[in-house]
């Protein structure tokens, strides 16, 4: 039943992964706050702010530009293009996702999968330590041969050590 | 009074490096004489510390600009309370303010030890005084706050106008609370460390100052998103900004700690990894420092006069070198048990909720420092911002957020299939009538929608199985309480920690789902208008009534806009955004006006006018923005609980401890 479920939580998480996946292929919403949200303020100030999040007198200035660029038939790539020309790729809010600029990406992801599988196996390595249903069976075993009476059942056992965890589960916290 | 201050720094900065050398010469020499010498120190350096802050505020209240520092943030005209909040507003200050915090800290941890445990206890008070030298060595030396100007001038140039917000006078302190905290179980921990008492002693010691730096930090994250949504005025609450980052990665750290720690004090396993991550919680609150003070990376909340990075850098690499090298050294006396019972579990799913929390943590760094790599290597400076943050962060949130309902109602040791279904069959329930609900009501059409409705999916599932974990607890303790509330009082009076826990994730729920609900379905609009014009946003209508100039104070000017909001042809609320303008400043300054209600924040701005009283008005429509900060508060109840003393908890670790001896000795042998 365990190895039942297993499957299906896995499955549950392939499913929302693709759905996470295929919805990043989604059309974008509103297209200036998209531009907005690609762009960084470029002030005298050097703010450090996205356009988006950005109230100066500049990015007011940026945004009345773009929305006429946008109007007049520019699209935000273009526009986007226009930027990195003029002030480099520094104009941008996110690292492109090409080049050595991949690695700002797919490192954290990386680190997590590598750390997961890392954790998979020391927990596996650690289950394996501990098995105390076979060494409670054998405890009881050799107590029953000790004392020269018959070896408890299988079933008996099983019933005894579920009860002791169900009680620790209620002790727990 | 200027004089006095600047003496007492250097006294303090005597008597703290006296008190290191002393604690550790007592504690290795077995010398009471001195370690009763060292114990005067921590007061000694204390009283200065509070004498030259005192000279500080004294000098911000006398207008006093002969010091270059009070000249620099205050004004004649500034009202008092920001006066007070201005000992912050700058490096100097900020600096004495965290050297206050950390010896208040230290006295408190003082007086609560005095003549007990005396293995840990003297080097834990060296460690938190080798600290306070550093921060009075650079106050001494670097970034002295009672630096004098030859001609004093009439006038101080002013606080810097977005720091004249109440949250500025919150905000700071709540953080450096938090930041500051977590030196006193960074210290205890080295201080195992050091004297090789390494039980749980110390996590035991430091475990209520574990959770209030914890709750500090949450809480000064979350006064500074409140400061950054009213003052900054671009309708959010989080950029993810470098200084953001730094105020968040220790927090998100410190929740692992939280969570691991839980393991060693009930398995006594772990003790390897948990002093790995009080180190790292503590080196990153440093790093935070080290940002806003470096000057290397560009932010709205770095000091003018960034200065101190290679001091800040230097200390970073001291620390990380000392502890790593005593967790090497100690690696046998740190060796645990290590056994688990099943994968299924509730210690398998802490150990998971670690690696999601340390994969944010690191995910965060890597996007703060990578601007800085690839300049080092490409030659190229880029800017990494909220789409890269949003884009890795989220997913692994979403299934932290996914833990955060599975970790307390999974079986510890080892679940089975009847402890699953029971204990997950009615929130996974509530969860999929949720969503299928919602389903319908929701717009899907981006990534950011449809992230949004898995959170809320999730909300609904981790919200229901601790409410059904109140609810059985209630139920059972009905039979002897008279009323249900007499019940549930009982509940959590006798499980402070376990239901205070519990209720401290019900805030997190609803700080997800106020982030998921204000991040997806915000709206926003803009348009000119002449008096008497009009501007709609949703079921609201915004009427431009008139425009107003107050001329404040000397140096201040207040133009403020008045807008009557309609709803159902009703008048609601009246909005009066403004904009302030303060001499010698470049840009004015927004005020917005928000109407909060549980269900959506209107959030209007006066982003322009002119002479003719025209007026360009933005208009945000924010949904469930009071979820999170209405979270922070149930936050802030959960944290109370469990910090609650608990005299019956140390009863039921010692049952507990002579339970598992009993019961699994025989089995481990």
């Amino acid at each position: 039943m365990i190895i039942y479920l297993k499957k299906i939580i896995f499955v549950f998480f392939i499913v929302l992964f693709v759905t996470i996946i295929n919805s990043s292929m989604a059309s974008a919403g509103a297209v200036l706050s998209d531009l907005e949200n690609q762009l960084m303020c470029k002030c005298d100030d050097k703010c450090g702010k996205v356009l988006i999040n950005c109230t100066c007198s500049t990015a007011d200035k940026n945004r009345k530009k773009f929305t006429k660029m946008l109007e007049s038939g520019l699209t935000v790539d273009q526009i986007v293009q226009q930027q990195i020309e003029k002030y480099g790729e520094t104009v941008l809010s996110a690292p492109t996702k090409n080049g050595f600029n991949l690695t700002a990406w797919v490192i954290p992801f990386g680190a997590i999968m590598i750390g997961g599988i890392g954790l998979r196996k020391l927990i596996n390595g650690w289950v394996g330590k501990n098995k105390p249903d076979i060494e409670l069976q054998n405890i009881e075993g050799d107590v029953a041969s000790e004392s020269g009476s018959e070896k408890p059942s299988e079933a008996s056992s099983s019933k005894y050590s579920r009860r002791l965890k169900d009680e620790l589960d209620r002790l727990e916290t | 009074m200027n004089d006095i201050g600047e003496f007492t720094l250097m006294v303090a900065l005597a008597t703290s490096l006296y008190g290191t050398v002393a604690y550790v010469m007592a504690a290795r020499g077995n010398r009471i004489d001195l370690y009763l010498s060292a114990d005067k120190a921590p007061l000694i350096t204390w009283a200065c510390i509070v004498i030259s802050s005192i000279a500080l505020w004294k000098a911000f209240f006398t207008n006093d600009f002969s010091l270059q520092y009070v000249y620099a943030y205050s004004n004649i005209e500034l009202d008092y309370f920001y006066k007070f909040s201005s000992f912050w507003g700058g490096q100097k200050g900020s600096l004495l303010f965290w050297a206050l915090i950390l010896t208040s800290y230290m006295m408190v941890v003082h007086i609560q030890n005095r003549s007990k445990n005396l293995i840990v206890v003297p080097y834990a008070m060296a460690v938190m005084l080798a600290i306070t030298c550093f921060f009075l060595f650079l106050l001494n030396f670097s970034t002295n706050p009672f630096e004098r100007i030859p001609l004093p001038p009439e006038d101080g140039r002013g606080l810097n106008p977005l720091l004249q917000n109440y949250w500025m006078v919150i905000h700071p302190p709540t953080l450096y609370l938090g930041y500051v905290g977590f030196t006193v179980p960074f210290a205890f921990a080295m201080a195992a460390l050091i004297s090789r008492n390494l039980d749980d002693a110390w996590i035991r010691l430091t475990r209520k100052w574990t959770v209030v730096s914890w709750f500090f930090l949450c809480m000064g994250n979350l006064f500074g998103a409140s400061w950054a949504y009213v003052e900054l005025g671009w309708g959010g609450y989080w950029a993810w900004d470098p200084v953001e980052n730094a105020a968040f990665m220790p927090l998100i750290v410190a929740t692992a700690y939280l969570h691991s720690v839980m393991i060693q004090e009930k398995k006594d396993m772990m003790k390897v990894w948990n002093m790995s991550l009080i180190l790292l919680t503590f080196v990153m609150t440093i790093f935070g420092t080290f940002i806003t003070r470096s000057g290397l990376i560009q932010s709205v909340h770095t000091f003018d006069e960034a200065t101190l990075g290679y001091y800040f850098l230097g200390l970073l690499f001291f620390i990380i070198a000392v502890c790593t090298a005593l967790i090497i050294s100690r690696l046998p006396l740190l060796k645990s048990k290590n056994e688990l019972d099943s994968f299924l579990s509730r210690e398998a799913g802490f150990l998971f909720n670690n690696l999601l929390l340390l994969g944010i943590a690191f995910a965060t760094f890597w996007g703060t420092i990578f601007p800085i790599i690839s300049e080092a290597i490409r030659g190229v400076k880029i800017t990494v911002g909220p789409p890269f943050y949003n884009q890795v962060n989220v997913p692994i949130g979403l299934a932290l957020l996914a833990l955060i309902g599975i970790g307390p109602i999974i079986a510890w040791r080892k679940a089975t299939w009847s402890n699953l279904r029971k204990n997950f069959l009615k929130p996974v329930m509530f969860a999929l009538i949720g969503g299928a609900i919602l389903f319908p009501v929701l717009p899907l059409s981006n990534r950011s929608e449809i992230y949004t409705y898995i959170a809320f999916i999730l909300c609904i599932f981790v919200l229901s199985s601790m409410l059904i974990e109140f609810y059985k607890g209630t139920m059972a303790r009905y039979a002897s309480s008279e009323t249900y509330l007499g019940a549930l009082g009982s509940l959590i009076w006798n499980n402070k920690r376990r239901y205070g826990g519990y209720t401290v994730h019900i805030g997190v729920v609803m700080i997800y789902a106020g982030i998921a609900g204000s991040s997806s379905y915000g709206i926003h609009t803009e348009k000119r208008l002449k008096i008497g014009e009009t501007i709609e946003i949703r079921d609201y209508m915004l009427r431009y009534e008139k425009l107003a100039a107050i001329q404040a104070t000397s140096v201040k000017t207040r133009i403020i806009a008045q807008l009557a909001v309609e709803k159902d042809g009703k008048k609601i609320w009246t909005a009066r955004p403004e904009k302030e303008f303060y001499k010698g400043q470049n840009q004015p300054v927004s005020e917005v006006d928000v109407r909060s209600t549980l269900a959506s924040d209107l959030y209007v701005i006066l982003a322009d006018f002119s002479e003719d009283e025209s007026a360009t008005i933005k208009v945000y429509h924010n949904p469930m923005v009071k979820w999170l900060w209405t979270g922070g508060w149930i936050i802030a109840l959960g944290t109370m609980v469990c910090a609650w003393p608990d005299r019956l908890e140390q009863r039921r670790r010692l049952e507990r401890l002579k339970l598992q001896k009993i019961v699994f000795s025989p089995a481990q042998e």
